[in-house]
């Protein structure tokens, strides 16, 4: 029997908690992905040794199709684990990571696939893949070496698995909204509905002007929260503004001077934390 | 003579980093090794190479010390830097020196093999530990061999989910050693296997050019076919070729069938698998083509406001209003300025944003579906043509004017954002736009007038002639200074006046260039009531005859009628002195020059052109 959906994640939590890492919640603040939480971005600058694996969901307000589309959800998953420094046999212990949600490596055909992350609004890049099984895509993989424009003292390796994707491959099934999440129930009867309405508040119901006025609000506060040396709350006030600019983005209320410009807003507040943030950890090393 | 073999172990290298490396190998060999490798293998977990013939010991090396007239003074100190004693130093040509014993090859190849590995540049690489290396992925073991001796590293390693560590026991065994755990080395060889998988299953093809990554994406090639499901055949075919290729490296096959290149595995759990991957693609292909035929092209083209077209630059919906424009300024008709008006609607349709790739072709799709005239969907498909040097040009007229109109508008929107290429920096394709531009006008024969581009581009527009034409820069050079004032005309006298036989443009050049010498920067009318002697009177009336503006229409009888001008002007040299005494008469006569320069001026300056 393979794996259901939960199964598949407690498998992987007691992988990675056996291999030293911190196992973490999913962030208390929307993300567009498990990168964006602080327990990656943050903890991957400064010098200090990090290992840790968590459950993210992403939230992508554009991605949404209502839950009509098998695919594309405007909330998945992704299991995200982070290695820092990378060990030398970091690929050979992904790999069992996958023999240990029940896949036969040597039955199937695995491959890595160049894929080169970048987010420009944090200053940020890596080089890696897209792991391959049987042609589907189930991992992103990253050897971080910028975020916030600095070069990082100690390179992490990043293993982020599509957890819908996986789900798929392990189940055998061609549509997310068919996979098993626990005995006797279905990923559509945990977030069918969701999609639903959140597809229609991120496209319909989201308040433009609410959001372009909190999103000064943030922006103000974040200013403020480094002015007082405390990048840590002044991150979460940049992952607000970032998913306010999906939001507004779905709405379709951007026109493209002003996204172009929102856009360069949240890169200054995120490059602005990630000094705060080296500045912070180098003072309280000395 | 001992063979060595150097194997770099890396994680899965890009297939460009695999083709950088072995071209950088050879030469790196040469350098820090002394001979060139006799095979390289190259792969994705591996950059390997034998070098055979090498010297046992590199050779033995003379240090030259002081004269031997400086012995007392300065032998003592050389031969203590050195560790021997002044008794052992030899003299040789009147100097002292001493003779340093060569060393085994084994004791100098670490340091000169770290130099290989060292000495490989990339054009993208990253840090992965302190080593402080650099490499376009990890490296992950090092092994070398000189013979049956262990230079570097252990062992090898074989596939990597069928074979674990691989011992080489000589240099020269290590391709067979590898071929027995799972990996064939050479790319040469694993791209043979895979084209021969391919002709087996035949009808093959490979429209986006993946084949060369595909050899580096595996190391045992197990080349498959698969189907997809019938229903996607419903699909425009490049709709179900973009994710076939660009998302999965897969080759078409027609109809519902594909082949692809996996790694290994069971080769029918391996089909499934791809197979169920493709129909999900296709699946989700479908969804957004169906979701963007539900929009349809009018209300895509009404979303362009939303839509940059690049930094500075505005929308796209800016740009369209200014492509109709140029549209209707080239001559278009109905169906040009309406396909104008649609041609960037597909920027704002979800299956482009996920392959660029499918810009205008899915537009022309869109286009018919809403039902409009195939000119209309026929020139939306063809906006983007030529997309190369070689590539085919527009097939209809109002393709030929979209085309035009959109690259016009490029070059010019870049242009005013200071965006002009240097060196090989060119990432709005302003050279490509431009050559575009020469050919539609040219071999394209549309009508580009010239004030349609801002002097900025019009140089850069007309430099491009030069290469284009494939006549000397000279008659390019001389064109562009011409009365034409459209580019396929210009690109036409640049032609011709480098067709012309030397005996009809000799006389048109010495005309010109002998007017224009004297005339210098005159100008103004002529008074016929000044013209006092023969010579100045017949070449007065000789100018009356004159039909140079006829280069316009590209009629060759300009060059005739500028020759016809030949014998008036010489003789107006011999008899006239033009530096009369009286300054109106002066004036006069060079203004008469300069109507000569000015008339023959049309055919271009024909001063550039030397002889």
């Amino acid at each position: 029997m393979p794996l259901n959906y939960q199964d598949m994640i407690r498998a992987l939590e007691s992988f990675w908690a056996d291999r030293g890492c911190v196992l973490m919640q999913p962030y208390h603040t929307e993300v567009g992905a498990g990168t964006l939480n602080p327990a990656t971005v943050l903890r991957c600058l400064g010098p200090d040794p990090w290992r840790t694996a968590y459950v993210e969901p992403s939230i992508r307000p554009t991605d949404g199709r209502y839950g009509e589309n098998p695919f594309r959800f405007q909330q998945f998953w992704q299991y995200q684990v982070i290695l820092k420094p990378a060990p030398e046999d970091i690929l050979e212990t992904y790999f069992e990571s996958l023999a240990a949600i029940g896949i036969d490596l040597a039955r199937h055909d695995l491959r890595l696939v160049e894929d080169n992350w970048e987010a420009p609004t944090l200053g940020a890049w890596g080089l890696g893949w897209e792991v391959w099984i049987d042609g589907m895509e189930i991992t992103q993989w990253t050897y971080f070496q910028q975020v916030g424009g600095l070069e990082l003292d100690l390179i992490p390796a990043e293993i982020t698995y599509g957890l819908d994707r996986l789900g798929m491959f392990v189940q055998g099934k061609s549509s997310v909204l068919e996979l098993e999440w626990a005995p006797g129930v279905t990923w559509r009867d945990v977030f069918g509905e969701n999609e639903r309405q959140w597809s229609a508040y991120n496209f319909e119901e989201a308040p433009v002007e609410v959001l372009v006025n909190r999103f000064a609000e943030h922006e103000t506060e974040c200013a403020h929260l480094l002015a007082r040396s405390l990048p840590l709350p002044a991150y979460d006030q940049v992952l607000k503004c970032s998913h306010i600019l999906n939001l507004l983005d779905a709405r379709g209320a951007l026109s493209v001077t002003e996204r172009a410009s929102y856009i360069g807003r949240v890169r200054n507040l995120a490059r602005e934390v990630a000094r705060t943030y080296v500045e912070s950890l180098a003072q309280a090393a000395a | 003579m001992p063979r060595l073999l150097l194997e770099i172990g890396c994680e899965e290298l890009p297939g460009w980093a695999c083709r950088e490396a072995e071209e950088q190998l050879p030469e790196l060999l040469r350098t820090h090794v002394g001979a060139l490798p006799s095979a390289l293998f190259i792969g994705p977990r591996r950059l390997a190479a034998l070098v055979d013939g090498l010297p046992e010991r590199t050779a033995d090396e003379w240090v030259k010390g002081p004269p031997e007239t400086l012995r007392e003074r300065a032998a003592a100190g050389f031969a203590r830097r050195h560790g021997v004693s002044v008794e052992a130093l030899e003299a040789r040509e009147g100097f002292l020196g001493l003779t340093l014993q060569g060393r085994s090859l084994r004791e100098v190849l670490p340091e000169r093999l770290d130099a290989v590995v060292r000495g490989l540049a990339f054009s993208r690489s990253m840090r992965w530990d302190e080593s402080g290396l650099r490499f376009p992925r990890p490296v992950r073991w090092i092994l070398a061999k000189l013979d049956a001796q262990t230079i570097l590293g252990e062992s090898s390693f074989g596939h990597r989910f069928t074979h674990g560590r691989v011992v080489i026991g000589e240099a020269g065994d290590y391709a067979g050693a590898l071929r027995a755990a799972g990996v064939e080395p050479d790319a040469r060889e694993r791209r043979r296997l895979i084209v021969e998988g391919l002709d087996e299953i035949g009808g093959w093809s490979d429209p986006a050019g993946v084949l060369e990554e595909v050899v580096h994406l595996v190391e045992s090639p197990l080349v498959l076919d698969g189907r997809f499901e019938e229903r996607f055949l419903d699909l425009p075919r490049r709709v179900i070729q973009a994710p076939m290729q660009k998302d999965q490296r897969y080759f078409p096959l027609g109809g519902n069938r594909f082949a692809f290149v996996a790694n290994g595995g069971d080769p029918d759990v391996v089909r499934a698998g791809n197979e169920n991957v493709l129909n999900n693609r296709l699946e989700d292909a479908e969804f957004t083509f169906r979701r963007d035929v539900e929009q349809g092209i009018e209300r895509l083209a009404s979303r362009l406001d939303r839509i940059t077209f690049f930094a500075g630059a505005g929308s796209y919906a800016e740009k369209t209003e200014r492509v109709v424009r140029l549209a209707g300024r080239l001559g278009g008709g109905e169906a040009s300025l309406e396909a104008a008006r649609l041609a960037k609607a597909d920027q704002a349709a979800e299956l482009v944003r996920e392959f660029s790739s499918l810009e205008g072709y899915i537009g022309a799709e869109y286009a018919r579906r809403a039902g409009f005239p195939e000119g209309v969907a026929a020139a939306i498909e063809e906006q983007y043509l030529p997309d190369g040097a070689d590539a085919p040009l527009p097939q209809t007229e109002a393709g030929k004017v979209v085309s035009a109109a959109d690259k016009i508008d490029t070059l010019a929107t870049a242009f005013g954002l200071g965006h002009r290429p240097t060196g090989s920096r060119d990432p709005y394709g302003l050279r490509r736009a431009a050559i575009g531009l020469c050919r539609l006008a040219g071999e394209g024969e549309l009508t580009i007038p010239l004030d349609l581009l801002p002097d900025e581009v019009r140089d850069f527009v007309e430099e491009r002639l030069e290469g284009v034409l494939g006549v000397p820069v000279e008659f390019v050079r001389a064109a562009r200074a011409s009365g034409v004032r459209d580019l396929g005309a210009l690109a036409w006298l640049a032609e011709a006046l480098a067709a012309l036989p030397d005996e009809e443009l000799g006389p048109i050049h010495t005309v010109y260039t002998r007017a224009a010498r004297i005339a210098g920067e005159a100008a103004g009318e002529v008074d016929s009531a000044l013209l006092h002697e023969e010579a100045e009177l017949a070449l007065a009336r000789a100018l009356q005859q004159v039909e140079t503006a006829k280069i316009a229409d590209r009629d060759p009888e300009a060059f005739a009628s500028a020759a016809a001008l030949a014998p008036a002007v010489e003789r107006f040299f011999d008899e006239v002195l033009v530096m009369a005494e009286d300054s109106a008469i002066r004036a006069n006569r060079l203004a008469l020059l300069s109507q000569v320069r000015d008339e023959v001026g049309r055919l271009g300056d024909l001063s550039r052109i030397p002889r």
